[in-house]
């Protein structure tokens, strides 16, 4: 080996800046969580939208039925599923992989790594959903409201479920089984038996920023547009708290 | 691993309550997995140079490795790293590497692109120059810019030791780094953790290989069934296997008046035979070699066989644990 000389043992000690591990953190997962098979399987599951909304423009649809197929289709299924699985490998790849020691045993704080994630899975899940149902609630032809409200209801929909299915998979093994079992049990059945128990589902919030848009009236859709966006931006915020809190916690391989 | 024997050997030193002054000073530390015993009550203190950490597969090396990275935290006990509790305290974790014993890396990256990446997670200064620097120190300048999912396990090993020097660090922990190198790289790898032990850094090898670890250093600690059995001078421990009782079995063409014969001239201390080998016991295993082939010439047999069935690291382990 060659012989090569190191710095010594009088160096200052280092700690990574916040802005500097989420960047690192954010680039590395970001190319992990690049594959062709999950870019290509959940763009084909997001292009279910656009062909509903087109086939639902074309047969003349009112509005509510326009905001119905966004709210159940976008809003319900597909930003969930792409989050979950976006969100959920973005920690929970690393662990399971076991490459999350090369960013554990660090000098770096553990809610930039969770932020840094988080930013990496809404850089793809966004743009793989929100085109698709954007282009859906425009095929339509119901208007500029179902557009906006898609937008701003999608964006919302993305930055929250990916939060949450973060912390998931830096909690869980199984991400993907209770994620699945949260979004298509909890949110698709169990939250569609009242008001009550709607309050805890995400898809309440969004749905109800679409309503507000689109001056539509669904179920379980009655709040503000203030109340729409700022709670699902603080479970995002809590979501984030609890995977770093996660990532200090837990035991690495 | 639940049911842990007393040791009946104790090997060298005995392992005595540590000092402060370690550099890794570990006092009491177990660690269970549900019922599990991983690793019980080990104490121990070292400080700069290189030690081997000796012990078969599953004693208890990575769960040790992992409590002293802070990646695990012990269950009983205390682990403190330059001072420190390296699972809370963040700035120490910029002064230790770990080379884990998975093969798990960044495949995506280029070898140059994956030590940089570990670079600026330490916050090194001029990253790209450090990552060269490390590079060159495994020797794999040439191959920095090839995706390390394309490398060979030897490869990826030389990657994960440059990606571990690479923060300058004072503690370098190396779980079974050998593993998968040729003989060369094997000797060169070895020389450049001496040259870091004599920089003044602490440098913790592990290996399941005797033969590696008395090329490692002459500090070592020796785990099994979780436990730190033995710890002090690799030359003690060699000098203790060599006078444990010795287990040969011999091919002859003819059994029963060859082993009358070893007897007769006391090279044994016990022997069984069928009809075409003798199984030996023996304190002198170097005697009993230097005869083998004078016995056989005297009494016109022919051997067709030598081979000690207790040379493997599991049976040295089983006479320091249990003194069988």
């Amino acid at each position: 080996m060659t012989a090569i000389e190191f710095s010594g043992r009088d160096r200052p000690v280092r700690e990574v800046s916040s802005f500097t591990s989420i960047a690192l953190t954010y680039r590395i997962i970001l190319r992990q969580l690049t594959t062709r098979g999950r870019v290509i399987a959940l763009t084909l599951l997001s292009l279910v939208a656009p062909v509903a909304g087109w086939a639902l423009g074309a047969s003349d649809a009112s509005l509510d039925d326009s905001v119905r197929l966004i709210a159940g289709i976008g809003l319900g299924l597909v930003i969930p599923v792409v989050a979950l699985v976006f969100g959920g490998a973005s920690i929970g790849d690393l662990r399971d992989d076991k490459t999350l020691v090369f960013l554990w045993l660090r000098p770096m704080a553990r809610w930039p790594v969770a932020v840094g994630a988080a930013g990496a899975a809404i850089t793809l899940t966004a743009p793989i959903t929100l085109i698709p149902l954007v282009a859906a609630a425009a095929l339509t032809g119901a208007g500029n409201g179902i557009v906006v409200g898609t937008i701003i209801s999608g964006l919302v929909g993305v930055i929250v479920y990916v939060s949450v299915f973060t912390f998931l998979g830096a909690w869980l093994k199984r991400f993907i089984v209770w994620g699945l079992a949260y979004i298509l049990i909890w949110e698709g059945f169990i939250s569609q038996a009242g008001a009550g128990v709607a309050r805890v589902a995400l898809r309440k919030y969004t749905r109800s920023i679409l309503v507000d848009q689109t001056g539509t009236d669904l179920d379980l859709a009655d709040f503000s547009l203030a109340v729409g966006i700022i709670v699902p931006i603080l479970v995002a915020i809590a979501a984030l708290a609890l995977a770093a809190w996660r990532l200090s916690a837990q035991d690495i391989d | 691993m639940t049911a842990l024997p007393p040791p009946v050997v104790q090997a060298l030193a005995a392992p005595a309550p540590p000092p402060d002054t370690g550099m890794i000073t570990v006092s009491e530390a177990s660690k269970f997995f549900g019922s599990i015993v991983a690793v019980s009550e080990v104490s121990f203190s070292i400080g700069g140079g290189v030690t081997a950490l000796l012990g078969p597969n599953g004693a208890g090396k990575s769960t040790l490795f992992r409590m002293i990275c802070g990646l695990t935290p012990p269950s009983r006990g205390t682990v403190r790293v330059l001072g420190t509790d390296p699972r809370h305290d963040r700035a120490v974790r910029g002064r230790i590497s770990l080379v884990p014993q998975q093969d798990a890396l960044f495949d995506h990256l280029s070898a140059s692109e994956f030590i940089g990446f570990a670079a600026r997670t330490h916050a090194v200064e001029d990253p790209d120059r450090a990552a060269g620097r490390a590079l060159a120190s495994v020797e794999l300048s040439d191959v920095g810019s090839k995706p390390v999912g394309q490398f060979s396990k030897g490869m990826r090993q030389r990657v994960k030791v440059a990606a571990a020097l690479v923060n300058d660090p004072e503690v370098l922990i190396l779980d079974e780094p050998l593993t998968g190198l040729d003989p060369v790289q094997r000797r060169n790898m070895i020389a450049l953790f001496h040259r870091l032990g004599d920089e003044g850094r602490c440098v913790l090898v592990s290996s399941h290989v005797l033969d590696e670890v008395a090329r490692l250093g002459s500090r070592v600690l020796v785990i099994a069934q979780g436990r730190l059995i033995a710890s002090g001078d690799y030359r003690d421990l060699r000098g203790l296997m060599d006078d444990r009782p010795h287990r040969i079995r011999v091919g002859v063409s003819d059994p029963r008046r060859f082993a009358a014969a070893l007897v007769d001239r006391g090279l044994v201390s016990g022997l069984s035979l069928d009809t075409d080998h003798v199984l030996v016991d023996t304190l002198d295993v170097d005697g009993f070699g230097r005869q083998l082939a004078v016995l056989a010439v005297e009494l016109g047999i022919r051997i067709t066989e030598v081979s000690p069935l207790d040379d493997d690291l599991e049976s040295v382990f089983r006479y320091l644990v249990e003194g069988r």
